[in-house]
Parts: structure tokens; sequence; C-alpha cells
């Protein structure tokens, strides 16, 4: 199904290397996570707050993913736009499922956003040196370093099932649609259960775990971008808890 | 180098079946060694015993002494054999553990802890020895089965190991892939690595390997070394159930189809051309985003014939499929029995046996899955299907716990119970043993017999032999060089 694809990859030089570090991009999910998902702060942390909005953008715009920025930034710019215009005008069951969506996406796409530019820019032995530079044990890290491993061949074995089963013609609008979602789920489990047994016994021959301490050939480390991150967050978090204590 | 002395072997999963039994045999150091034999001979567990797989992954009970580099394999944990011998595996989805390239080559030795300049340093010099730079720093997702193949030698390699296992590794590769791999085989021996090799297709590699050893049911039936070899034919393959030694590749096949050299033209006769109606495709295109993959402008199948569609890789043979039976939806029409059918129509007409058959069983019992196949559910008629291809006995069983080739032909029995016209496969005989193969061939052939049109993309040139009528080339794509 991907032989196009996959042509398509000989042709196109991938994993354009970010500028951010793999630490600086965990500091930067806390922050969205905290600022703009969870809204810390309130009315005082308002101006930091739309930076963290607005950051995540552009970002996106760095890695060239410009359609995906586009397409977000006119979802969030259109719902912005509904609560500064629309809003005030309506009443009763309008107004409530207003609130509901101008809520989940002011608050979750930069965080979504955020998310998609770190998956798309950390490879995985980028993000195992962090983890090791951070002093997580192995036991952590190595299953989220699977799990990164695991998304696409999810997103491949799920694409083939969909296609088998619109070719049989089940589905919610055809046969046995009652029963969808279990013909879905049984055979990406017991694929990717296979998979991950291959998977396993290729990595024992080569050596997974049998040292307490591997190298990286995976150099990271700060640069200017990095420590101008840490510098936003820092100040944000300073004028955040100075408001705490004076109020 | 390596010495197997009686050895019994059996799985305790299943502890009555002896997988290898009384297996004696001694490899020299720099010797290239094929084993082969059809499924379930035991040729893989032989190559899982000498790299520690089994015990440490497969559990079974072992009588007999083998003996790797000098010492005992029960001396030798899975650990202590990591960079002294190399495994290649079968599939080439299931063998990476990173995402990208580069890592994946760095993956053995940095678990070795080796210091990263020494890393660099052998990822340099393999890359350059394979031939392999293209592939670097890639997504390996993107990659296709036979560089994915290209990469797991490749990270082999760099560990540097004394002994080199593959076992299948061409499993699922087309003519052309099979070819590079035998490149990388041959840079090893030169390099004077021991190999073994696990494989049904034998032909790509039988003049490069020192000795062949066939396997029947975990016994050595025959040892043929060197000079023996010559005087071993095709025929003789038969007897031992191996795919054929000759390697054609299937796009000289339509070459001479063209010329009018094969037997299938000549056994054609005219009265059959002309009494067969035709399924039309006229201007039958897909694209990807801007790239066009398939742009047929008018391409005829013959009804009530098996037909092959072949192509080089990445000529879009499986999106051809998928568009044909209409799950990708695409500009084109399709005519059949003086009738058109847009994709919608299509995907109630064509049913498409998927390469990977897993995809495609969902529920919980053989006899469901047939059933809820059927347009009108009908249990004497689904176990009268069962019973045509030797189901009857699995009727009960969940389709998962199958064996491959058992799971295949419950899509196949899907296929039948269908009553759809046209049927398309996917690849059905990569990874097959002789037997296996020759059994689809009749199945498809007991099919066609009812009257369907069956259309298979394949890179096997055998299966072609034994029932295709007809073969097809589907055209170099346009527009891939961008």
């Amino acid at each position: 199904m991907q032989n196009i694809l996959r042509k398509r990859g000989l042709l196109k030089v991938e994993g354009q290397k970010s500028f951010l570090d793999p630490r600086t991009k965990l500091l930067l999910i806390f922050i969205e996570a905290v600022i703009v998902l969870a809204t810390a702060g309130g009315e005082r942390l308002v101006v930091f707050k739309a930076i963290f909005t607005v950051l995540p953008f552009l970002l996106l715009v760095t890695i060239r993913k410009y359609k995906t920025c586009l397409i977000a930034g006119g979802i969030l710019l259109t719902v912005m736009c509904l609560e500064y215009f629309v809003f005030q005008n309506v009443k009763g069951m309008a107004e409530a499922m207003l609130v509901i969506v101008i809520t989940i996406v002011t608050r979750f796409l930069p965080a979504y956003v955020t998310g998609v530019f770190v998956i798309q820019t950390t490879k995985v032995s980028e993000f195992k040196a962090a983890m090791e530079k951070m002093h997580i044990p192995d036991e952590i890290t190595i299953p989220m370093c699977v799990m990164f491993r695991f998304f696409p061949t999810v997103k491949e074995e799920n694409e083939s099932i969909r296609a088998a089963m619109k070719m049989r013609g089940i589905g919610f609008g055809g046969k046995k649609a009652s029963k969808v979602v279990e013909y879905r789920l049984v055979p990406m489990i017991a694929c990717s259960a296979k998979i991950g047994e291959e998977l396993s016994a290729a990595a024992l021959t080569r050596g997974l775990g049998k040292s307490r301490k591997r190298t990286n050939i995976c150099k990271i480390g700060f640069g200017i971008c990095d420590y101008l991150i840490f510098v936003l967050a820092a100040i944000t978090m300073i004028y955040w808890i100075l408001g705490v204590i004076m109020r | 180098m390596i010495r197997f002395e009686h050895v019994n072997f059996s799985y305790d999963a299943n502890p009555n079946e002896k997988i290898l039994s009384d297996v004696s045999l001694e490899i020299a150091g720099g010797e290239c060694v094929l084993f082969t034999g059809g499924s379930g001979c035991g040729k893989s567990t032989l190559l899982r015993l000498l790299n520690g797989l089994i015990p440490e992954f497969y559990e079974g009970t072992l009588s007999g002494r083998i003996t790797v580099l000098g010492k005992d394999i029960s001396q030798n944990g899975i650990y202590d054999l990591v960079g002294k011998i190399g495994t290649v595996f079968q599939n080439p989805r299931a063998q990476f553990f990173n995402v990208d390239t580069t890592s994946e080559l760095a993956f053995g030795c940095e678990n070795l802890a080796m210091p990263e300049a020494e890393i660099l340093a052998r990822i340099d010099m393999t890359v350059v020895d394979f031939h392999i730079e293209k592939l670097m720093n890639r997504d390996i997702f993107k990659l296709s089965g036979g560089e994915k193949q290209k990469i797991a030698c490749a990270s082999i390699d760099v560990l540097r190991p004394d002994i080199i296992l593959l076992d299948e590794p061409a499993a699922n590769m087309d003519y052309e892939s099979t070819s590079d791999l035998r490149q990388l085989i041959q840079i090893w021996k030169q390099e004077g690595k021991t190999i073994l090799i696990a494989e049904h297709r034998i032909n790509y590699v039988w003049d490069i390997a020192d000795r062949v050893i066939i396997l029947d049911r975990g016994m050595i039936t025959k040892n043929i070394c060197k000079n023996e070899k010559n005087t071993f034919t095709d025929m003789m393959c038969q007897k031992y159930c191996l795919r054929s030694l000759s390697s054609v590749s299937v796009l000289d096949m339509v070459e001479k189809e063209k010329q009018g050299l094969s037997n299938k033209t000549k056994n054609m006769t005219e009265a059959n051309l002309v009494t067969n109606p035709k399924l039309e495709l006229t201007d039958f295109q897909y694209s990807y985003g801007n790239t066009e993959v398939i742009c047929i402008g008018n391409m005829d199948i013959t009804e009530n014939r098996i037909t092959a569609v072949v192509g080089p890789n990445g000529t879009g043979k499986t999106t051809f499929l998928e568009c044909l039976c209409g799950v990708r939806k695409n500009i084109g029409k399709l005519k059949f029995h003086g009738k058109d059918y847009d994709s919608k129509a299509r995907l109630k007409e064509i049913f498409m046996v998927m390469q990977d058959p897993n995809h495609q069983l969902f529920t919980e019992s053989v006899l469901e899955e047939v059933l809820i196949s059927m347009p009108d559910e009908d249990e004497d008629k689904a176990r009268e299907i069962l019973k045509e291809l030797d189901l009857s006995e699995f009727e009960e069983r969940h389709p998962m716990s199958l064996s491959g080739g058992q799971k295949q032909r419950v899509a196949l029995a899907c296929a039948i119970a269908s009553e759809r016209k046209i049927l398309l496969l996917d690849e059905p005989t990569s990874g097959l043993d002789l037997t296996h193969m020759l059994e689809v061939a009749s199945i498809l052939k007991k099919i066609k017999e009812q009257g369907r049109t069956i259309i298979i993309v394949t890179h096997d040139s055998e299966l072609i032999e034994v029932c295709c009528d007809e073969i097809v080339k589907l055209g170099e794509t346009k527009n891939l060089a961008v």
C-alpha cells in the first residue's frame, strides 16, 4: 500500500534536525499544559498565555509544516472570533455549546500543536539520550522508546484493517454494525502483539539490555533557542509565584 | 566452528512433536551453508538454537550436544553471543527498534557500550561496503521491504560477527531485491564469515552456497556438497519439495509472452480468445497528492481466467488492487458484463485477499468468518465451502490461532462465500514452500472453474507458471522522479 510513499521517501531528505534539545521540548510540553491547557494563574498570566498559545505555531513554521500550521491556526482564529463577537449575543443551548467548543479548542489546540512538533522532530535515540542525561532509569525510558516505535506500526496495521473491513462491507453503515469495534480491535491487537514479539526477539539478539551502561551516538545539547525558552519559562513561573505570594 | 551432535529438540508448546531429530553436522569456519526444506522442517529452529533465542525466548527440550566457537551452547547466554553471531530475520517490519536508519545501525554497538567514535567509524565502513549511502538518515517506515532488509543486514554487519544467520530473509522479496541481498551475502562470504541461511527460495543463493542441507521433519535428508550441486536439478528439487533452482524475473516472462515464446501463448487457442469476454479498464488513474501512481489508458483482463499482474517494485501494484476493488477511490471506469462500475459499486462486486491475511480475519471462529462474508448467511453452504478447502476440522477454531497457510485458506473461503465474481490476490505465495504454493494454485484453479475472474499481483514466477493463464505488466508510472 505504501509503495509510492516509500518511493517518494527516496527522494526527500528526511528528519530535518530540530534546533531544540529534547529536554527543552519536555519543558515546553509541561509549560503548555500548565499555562494554556490548565490556564493556571488566571487573569494575571493572560499575556503569557497569549505568548504560549502562539509559540507552538511558530515552531511548526520552523519545521516547514505550513499546512498543519495554517489549518490549526485557522481553527483557533475562527473560534477566538466566535468568542469575542458571537458569544455575548447567544443564550441558552447555543451558549452552552459554544462554551464547550471554545474551551476545548483554545485550551487543547496549542498543546496538541506542541505535541505534533515534538513528535515530528524528536528521534528515538535523541529522546533516549535526553532521558539518560536526566538520570531517568531505563525501566521508564525503554518502554517509552518502544511506544515511539509502535505508533507508526499501529497506524500501518490500522489502515490495512480498515481497508479490509471496507472491502468486506463491514462498517457502521453496513453489515454487523454492532460489532465493528470488536472486529477492528481484535486483528489489530493480534498483529501488534505478533510484531512486538518478533521485535523483542530481534532486539535481544542485538544485545538490548546487555550492559547497564549503553552509549548513544546521538549528540544533544542546549543552544541559544533552548536558553531563550528557559528564560521565558522562568519569567512566567516567577511572575506567577510572585502573584500568588503578594495576594 | 559449529558442531551438532545427535541433537533432538521439541518446543514446550508442543512437546510431542520432534522439531529436530538426531541432527549431526559440522560447519567449518568461513563456510556458507544453505538449509532448506518445506515449512516446519526445522531449519529456523536450527538457527534459533545457535543465536540463543532458544532457550532465552522460545522454550523447549534439547538433547545432544551443540558447540559453537568451541563452547557448548549451554554455557553461552544470549548476551554472550551478541557481536559473535548476528541474525537477520524474516519479517522486515519487525526487526527495527528505532525509527530512523542511522540510529538503527548504531543500536547493537550502543547496547555493547562501545565508544562513540568506534561506532561511527564502523557505521561508515558498513555504509561504504554495502553501498547504502542513500538509505542513511531516513525514516525506516518509509523504506520498501527490500531496503528494510538491507538495513537489517547492515545493522548486523556493524557488530562484525564471525557467524551470520539468515532466517528466510527473502520471504517477501521480489526478484530485484533478492539479487541485492545476494550481493550482500557475497560480501560477507568474501570477508570469510561463516554464513548459515535457512530459506525456501533457494535460487538466489544456490550457487554461492558451499553446501546445501535439505531437512525434512527435523531430519537431514540430503547433504549436497559443492561439487554435487551441479548435478542437482529442478526435477530433484520437486522430489524434495523445494522451490525451483532457476530464478526467473517475472518481467522477463512478460517479454517472452509478448514474443509468443512462452508455452502459455502457444496453448491458447484463437477460439478461447474470442469467446471469453473481457473486463475493461479505461482511463484508470490514481494519485497520492500530486504524484500520479497509476495511469492506465486501457487494459483488458480476460474474464473467467487467472491473470498475473507484475511490475517492478514501487509501480503501485498493491495500490492498483486497492483501487480496483474500490477501497481507494479513484478516477476511471471498469466495464464488466457490459456494465460500468465506479469505486463504490466495485466494493460489492470484487473480493480482495490481502498479503497479510491477519488483517482481514475479524471473528471468533472460522465458520463465523465465512458466514459474515455471505450475502445471506447459510450455515450448510458455509460448511460445504470449508470442506472444499480442507478446513472442516478448524470450523470452531479462532482464525488467529491458525498457521499462516491456513489463515490464507480461510480468506479464500471467505472470497468464495462472498459470491463476488472477481477475486484479487496480493502476493498470495510470498514465503510459502512448494507444497503450500501448489495448494494455493489448485484452489485458485477450482475457483476459476466456478466462473470467477482472478487477478493476482505476484513476483512468484513459479506460481505464474503453474496456474496463471495470462500475464500483464503494470507500466512504469510517470512522474516518480519528481
